[in-house]
C-alpha cells in the first residue's frame, strides 16, 4: 500500500514536472516546421504531425535503382567536365547566340512541367496539359472560375499556372540554368487573347526570398497564327508572394531555376495556350540593363 | 593572439559594408556567407590560442606549440584564405560581388591571415600543410575547368595559387612571400583589366579583341603569367617551389603540383 502510494506520488510529481516544462521543452524537442517554412494548410485541416521516420517506405529494389541512377548521373557529370561547360565544347558556348531551352516534341517533354490551379485552395478552376497536333507543341487548356471557396478565409480565387520543374543533378541536387550569355526571352506561342504573366524564379539563399519571382506580362493574340514573343530580361520586375516589391533589382541570369506562365485575369471561362518552344537569345541592339528605378534618388544639384 | 584576433575581426567587419554596397540579393548572400566563414575561422583561432595559453601558458603568436592548437589554428587560417577543403565559400562569394570588391577580397584580405601563417609556419604539422597544398592545387585546377564566369574562374585560380604558397611554407617561407606578392600583382592586373572592360563572362572577352586590342593582349599575358608559363613572371615562383620540393626529396609532391598547374594552364589558355 505504501509502495503503491509512493509510485502514485512519483508519477504525479513526474506528470506535474512534464506539464510545467512542456511549454519550454516543446520548442526544443519538436520544431514547428510549418512556422518556419510557411506551409499552407486549408482552413480546418489539421497539421500533419507524423514524424518523418514514419513516412519512410523502404524498398530495396527502388534503393538499388536509385543508387545506379545517381551514380550514373555523377559519372556523366565528371565526364562532361572534360568536354566543356554543361557538356558542350567551349567554342559552342562562346559562339551561341540563341538556345532553345524547352521545346515540346514528345510526351516526355510534358513531364518537365507542372500544372496547378486554385483547386489547391478550394477553388473550381481546371487546367490540363497535353501535346498538340503532330506532337509539335503543348496545349494548356481549361476553365477559369474566380468564385472564391467558401471557407471563411479565402477572398480571391481564379488562377492557373504552368511551371517548369526544378532541374536536378546527381543525388537530387538542384541544378540551375545559366542564361548569362543571353538577354532576351523568346517564346513561340499561340494564345486566346488573354493576358498571361511569365514568372521566372532564380536561386535564392534566404528563407524570406523563397517566394521571390521575376514577372512580366504576356499579352496573347487570339487567332490561328503563331506569335513570337521577345521579352528582354531587363523588363522583368521583382515580386514576392504576388506583391510587387518597392526595392527592385534586375534578374541575375546565372542561376535561373524555373519559368512559369500564370493566368489570373479575373475573367471566368475557358482558356487555351499553345507553346511551341521557349528559347533565349542575345539581342545585341538591346543594351538596357534594367527598366525600373535606374534614376538616382536624391541627386546632387 | 588576442590582438591578432581583434585585427582579423576588424578586417572582416570593415569589408562587410563594402561587399553589401550593391543592394542586390546576391551581394547580400555573398556578404552573409563571407561573414559566417570568417567569423567561424576567427572563433576557431581564438579557441586554439586560448587552448594553447591554457596548456602551455603562452600567448605569443610564434610560440604556439600544443599540437591540437597548432592544427586548429592552421585549419582556421586555411578557412580564412579559402584553402581546400575549406574553399567552398570562395567562388560563390566572389561571384556575388563587383569586380572591385572581388579584387580587395582576393588580394588585401589575404595579407592578414598570411602574416599569421608565416609566423606559425615553424610549428605547424608538415603533413597537414602538404595535404592542404596539394588538395588546393588539385581542386583549383579541377574546379576552374569549364567555368564561364570570370569571377569564379579567378576564385579557383586563387585557390590553386594558395595551394602553391602553402606547400612550400614549411621549407622556405620566403618563397611563400614571393609567391604571394607576385600573385597579388597578377590578380590585381586581371581584376582591374576586367573592370575596365566591364566583362564578367568569358564570351565578352572573346568579343573584346576588336574593341580594345591592347587591353586584350594584356589580359592574355596576365592569364598566361597566372598559369605559370615561361618566360612570364608567374613561372618564377612555380619553378623555385618545384626546385625546393625536389631538393627536399619530395619528387612525387612536385610532380602532382606540376600536373595540377597544367590543369590550371588549360583553363587559362581556353
Amino acid at each position: 500500500m505504501a509502495l503503491t502510494s509512493a509510485r502514485l506520488l512519483t508519477r504525479t510529481v513526474h506528470e506535474k514536472w512534464i506539464c510545467a516544462h512542456s511549454l519550454t521543452l516543446r520548442p526544443l524537442v519538436c520544431i514547428n516546421k510549418a512556422a518556419f517554412y510557411g506551409e499552407y494548410r486549408r482552413p480546418g485541416q489539421a497539421q500533419d504531425r507524423t514524424p518523418p521516420w514514419k513516412k519512410i517506405r523502404f524498398s530495396f529494389a527502388k534503393g538499388v535503382q536509385g543508387i545506379r541512377k545517381h551514380f550514373g548521373l555523377l559519372k556523366d557529370e565528371a565526364m562532361e567536365r572534360w568536354v566543356g561547360p554543361q557538356g558542350r565544347p567551349l567554342i559552342e558556348h562562346m559562339l551561341e547566340q540563341t538556345r532553345v531551352q524547352w521545346e515540346f516534341r514528345g510526351p516526355e517533354s510534358l513531364e518537365q512541367w507542372l500544372v496547378s490551379t486554385d483547386r489547391e485552395i478550394g477553388g473550381r478552376s481546371e487546367a490540363y496539359l497535353k501535346l498538340g497536333r503532330n506532337d509539335s507543341a503543348c496545349m494548356l487548356y481549361g476553365t477559369l472560375c474566380s468564385t472564391p471557396p467558401r471557407d471563411g478565409e479565402t477572398c480571391y480565387s481564379g488562377y492557373c499556372t504552368l511551371r517548369s520543374r526544378q532541374l536536378l543533378s546527381s543525388f537530387d541536387r538542384k541544378k540551375n540554368i545559366d542564361w548569362s550569355s543571353f538577354n532576351t526571352l523568346y517564346i513561340r506561342l499561340r494564345g486566346d487573347g488573354r493576358p498571361w504573366m511569365i514568372n521566372i524564379a532564380a536561386e535564392t539563399y534566404f528563407s524570406h526570398q523563397k517566394d521571390d519571382l521575376y514577372n512580366y506580362f504576356l499579352y496573347t493574340r487570339g487567332g490561328p497564327y503563331w506569335q513570337d514573343v521577345k521579352i528582354p530580361f531587363s523588363k522583368f520586375f521583382l515580386s514576392s508572394r504576388g506583391r510587387i516589391q518597392d526595392n527592385q533589382h534586375p534578374l541575375w541570369l546565372d542561376k535561373v531555376s524555373t519559368i512559369g506562365f500564370t493566368l489570373g485575369d479575373k475573367a471566368d471561362g475557358p482558356f487555351q495556350l499553345e507553346i511551341d518552344f521557349i528559347a533565349v537569345c542575345n539581342d545585341r541592339a538591346h543594351t538596357e540593363e534594367f527598366a525600373y528605378e535606374m534614376y538616382k534618388r536624391n541627386p546632387e544639384v | 593572439w588576442i590582438l591578432a584576433w581583434m585585427g582579423l575581426e576588424i578586417n572582416t567587419m570593415a569589408i562587410i559594408p563594402l561587399m553589401a554596397q550593391q543592394h542586390h540579393p546576391r551581394a547580400t548572400e555573398a556578404t552573409t556567407k563571407y561573414f559566417l566563414t570568417q567569423a567561424t575561422a576567427a572563433a576557431m583561432i581564438l579557441f586554439a590560442s586560448t587552448m594553447n595559453a591554457w596548456t602551455m601558458g603562452d600567448w605569443n603568436i610564434n610560440q604556439i606549440s600544443h599540437p591540437l592548437a597548432t592544427t586548429t589554428v592552421t585549419l582556421a587560417l586555411a578557412l580564412k584564405i579559402g584553402l581546400a577543403p575549406m574553399h567552398f565559400w570562395l567562388p560563390e562569394v566572389l561571384q556575388g560581388l563587383s569586380l572591385t570588391t572581388g579584387l580587395v577580397l582576393s588580394t588585401w584580405q589575404k595579407l592578414a591571415p598570411f602574416a599569421l601563417i608565416l609566423q606559425i609556419s615553424q610549428n605547424t604539422n608538415p603533413a597537414l600543410l602538404t595535404t592542404l597544398g596539394v588538395m588546393s592545387a588539385l581542386v583549383g585546377g579541377w574546379g576552374g575547368l569549364n567555368q564561364t564566369q570570370l569571377r569564379k574562374l579567378l576564385a579557383y585560380s586563387s585557390i590553386a595559387h594558395l595551394g602553391w604558397m602553402i606547400i612550400i611554407l614549411q621549407f622556405m617561407p620566403a618563397l611563400t612571400l614571393l609567391n604571394l606578392t607576385i600573385y597579388i600583382t597578377m590578380t590585381s592586373t586581371m581584376f582591374l583589366s576586367l573592370k575596365i572592360m566591364a566583362s564578367t563572362k568569358i564570351n565578352s572577352l572573346a568579343l573584346a579583341w576588336p574593341k580594345t586590342p591592347t587591353l586584350t593582349t594584356l589580359i592574355m599575358l596576365s592569364l598566361l603569367s597566372l598559369g605559370g608559363l615561361p618566360p612570364l613572371t608567374g613561372f618564377m615562383p612555380k619553378w623555385l617551389i618545384l626546385q625546393e620540393l625536389t631538393k627536399q626529396d619530395l619528387p612525387i609532391t612536385a610532380t602532382i603540383m606540376a600536373m595540377s598547374a597544367l590543369l590550371s594552364l588549360f583553363f587559362y589558355l581556353r
